[in-house]
């Protein structure tokens, strides 16, 4: 056997095994979460180590009780709501921003342009605590707006830098073309640049509704009633409750996890698409 | 047909230190095709940008039939710009593309749909009315780009590099329809080109230009056969207009111009300018080559390169390089010495770098 030979399959041996470990840390997790929340608390504390699933022994109750019993649904409806709010105004304001400092030239462009990663650079631990105290004093606290604000602060930057970069790879020329067909600026952002950059816009858009709707930090620190508890919030406050019920719990996971892994596949495509196509050119 | 004229009054712009444009004026009549042409750089394509209203100059003034429009956004000047690569929009169909312009303005559906019809006719591209442009090839692209500038018949159509990203043979067939089309239209068109073939073949007034100064405007017969400076003269024509660099002697009323390594008998011409440093050029064509000349000149053949067509013999002509259009049945060798004959009349002089005009008994600089 060549050297070469036996060098591609020892690579080949090593990708495989390094993918089979990979996946069992990732995925082992999520299957034991899922397997978990179709079960009664009986079963699971009978035969902890069953890692086997019989579709006959499905049993969704848990996920009733979840929503309907310990206020879930409400969440949920919290969750959604900060979400998509969020999305929505990180995603028109990092337009807007992104497009400014690409392409229009004003006094302190270069110095934005670069400051923008700047406010990233503060992790959220720092700033909680001045947070709650200042909220706190306002009497601000205990609002879920206030949560859409810390999380667009928060967003915001990163979403900026992406939709930047993906501007900068659209030829400025398309823009011309449309100035001088009759458009304004605005609608060159309108029709050109906006459908030109939907993948840079799904990324943003996805990687802003995966920080709002997982975020546990600022929810935990400013929120008090429990009418207005986000998901993950709730999750830790059915974790903590008296009752322990494992399957409580894992039914309650799953519901976090599950909106954010199909948006993940659906939009996968695009979001790699938009964080990689600034680092291209042309 | 709509058209309009232009003018430019001493259009400056600096981009930081470098002066892109410097005191630009320039007058384009209705209905004319003019084109810059420059190497690259030489500040065309951003007095085009000027023009449309994309680049705000510094200082002076553009006028469109007279009226100034320095204050006007681009979409109110009403000109229409084809782009070096295009730039058509890469998420509507071809006939939206046409349509774009007039939908912006508020045109009516119905007329949209006939004008970007008959624009398609015109260009043939019908057929591809519902392709988008990632399914069309460079000479597709280039028409649906020259499409949606013909379509709203605007008052000043402005061209950059329109051919440039075609490959040789189309590019050769879409200047004749290029010229075409401009006859049947009778639009004003400025055109921006590096390529003098192309300069030379569509302008009705050319413009050639060079770091950010214009050189010489004026129809192509006149660039090429009295070419304002230096710049120009070697610019323009290809083969290179032959350039060297000597001395003007008078002798018993005759005017020599002395070279390295040679000399040339330049006729009784009367120069006022004593005995004084020019260069003097003389284009390949200008020169005979293997007959008996009266100038007595000789030149060594050193290379042959045959282009079909004829034949650039690449001579030596005392310590300077000569290159001489001949036919192509001329045999010659490399190593072969043979006498030249250049007409007096077709040597250019250039005093300081610029055009002495001059006739037999006369001269005045052009300037």
């Amino acid at each position: 056997m060549s050297r070469e030979r036996l060098e591609k399959i020892v690579i080949q041996i090593l990708r495989v095994m390094g993918l089979v470990v990979f996946i069992a840390i990732v995925a082992f997790p999520f299957y034991w979460m899922i397997l978990s929340s179709f079960r009664s608390l009986g079963e699971i504390l009978l035969k902890p180590a069953n890692l086997g699933l019989d579709i006959r022994t499905i049993n969704l109750h848990a996920y009733y009780e979840v929503l309907f019993q310990h206020g879930f649904l409400r969440y949920i409806c919290n969750s959604v709501y900060v979400s998509v709010v969020t999305v929505v105004l990180s995603v028109t304001l990092a337009t807007v921003g992104g497009y400014a400092v690409t392409r229009l030239r004003f006094r302190g462009r270069e110095f934005m342009s670069y400051s923008i990663l700047l406010i990233y650079m503060f992790p959220a631990i720092v700033l909680v605590i001045p947070l709650y105290v200042m909220f706190s004093r306002m009497g601000f606290r205990d609002s879920i707006n206030l949560l859409i604000l810390v999380y667009l602060a928060q967003t915001l930057p990163v979403g900026l830098y992406m939709l930047r970069s993906y501007f900068q790879t659209l030829p400025p020329e398309i823009e011309h073309a449309g100035l001088i067909d009759g458009c304004s600026r605005f609608s060159v952002i309108w029709r050109i640049i906006i459908p030109l950059s939907a993948p840079g816009l799904a990324s943003v858009a996805l990687y802003t509704f995966m920080i709002a709707w997982n975020e546990f930090l600022f929810a935990f620190m400013f929120l008090d009633t429990p009418e207005k508890f986000t998901l993950s919030r709730g999750v830790v406050q059915l974790a903590g409750s008296v009752h322990l019920s494992k399957q409580l719990v894992m039914a309650a996971s799953v519901m976090v996890t599950l909106p954010i892994l199909v948006f993940f596949l659906l939009f996968e495509r695009y979001l790699v698409r938009g964080l990689t196509a600034g680092a291209m050119k042309g | 047909m709509n058209m309009a004229s232009l003018s430019l009054k001493a259009i400056t712009k600096r981009f930081g230190q470098i002066l892109a444009l410097y005191g630009v004026d320039l007058h384009v009549d209705h209905g004319e095709f003019c084109v810059l042409v420059g190497p690259s750089g030489c500040g065309k394509s951003t007095l085009l940008n000027i023009i449309a209203g994309l680049i705000q100059q510094d200082e002076g003034s553009v006028l469109i039939d007279g009226q100034s429009v320095d204050r006007l956004a681009p979409r109110e000047r009403d000109v229409a710009m084809v782009f070096q690569n295009y730039a058509l929009y890469p998420h509507m169909t071809v006939a939206q593309n046409l349509g774009f312009g007039l939908r912006m303005r508020g045109v009516p559906k119905q007329i949209i749909r006939e004008q970007v019809l008959e624009t398609a006719r015109i260009l043939g591209i019908e057929d591809l009315l519902d392709r988008k442009p990632r399914g069309l090839s460079g000479g597709q692209r280039q028409r649906v780009a020259m499409g949606r500038a013909l379509v709203r018949r605007p008052r000043l159509f402005l061209l950059d590099e329109p051919l440039s990203n075609l490959d040789a043979r189309l590019r050769a067939s879409v200047r004749l329809e290029l010229r075409h089309l401009h006859r049947e239209i009778q639009s004003t068109i400025v055109y921006v080109t590096h390529d003098q073939v192309e300069a030379m073949t569509l302008g009705d007034k050319v413009v050639v230009m060079r770091q950010g100064k214009v050189h010489q405007i004026g129809r192509p017969e006149t660039i090429y056969s009295r070419p304002a400076d230096t710049f120009v003269a070697t610019f323009i024509g290809s083969p290179e207009m032959n350039l060297y660099r000597g001395r003007l002697l008078h002798k018993d009323d005759r005017t020599h111009f002395q070279g390295a390594g040679f000399s040339l008998d330049i006729g009784g011409l009367q120069l006022n300018l004593g005995e004084s440093e020019v260069e003097v050029g003389i284009r390949p064509e200008d020169i005979a080559i293997g007959q008996g000349g009266t100038t007595a000149l000789k030149a060594k053949v050193e290379m042959i390169s045959n282009i079909g067509s004829e034949k650039y013999i690449h001579a030596r002509l005392g310590q300077e390089s000569l290159t001489v259009r001949a036919p192509k049945e001329a045999a010659f060798q490399p190593g072969q010495v043979v006498p030249l004959t250049i007409d007096p009349d077709r040597v250019h002089i250039f005093h300081e770098g610029r055009r002495i005009s001059w006739s037999a008994g006369s001269c005045s600089s052009s300037r």
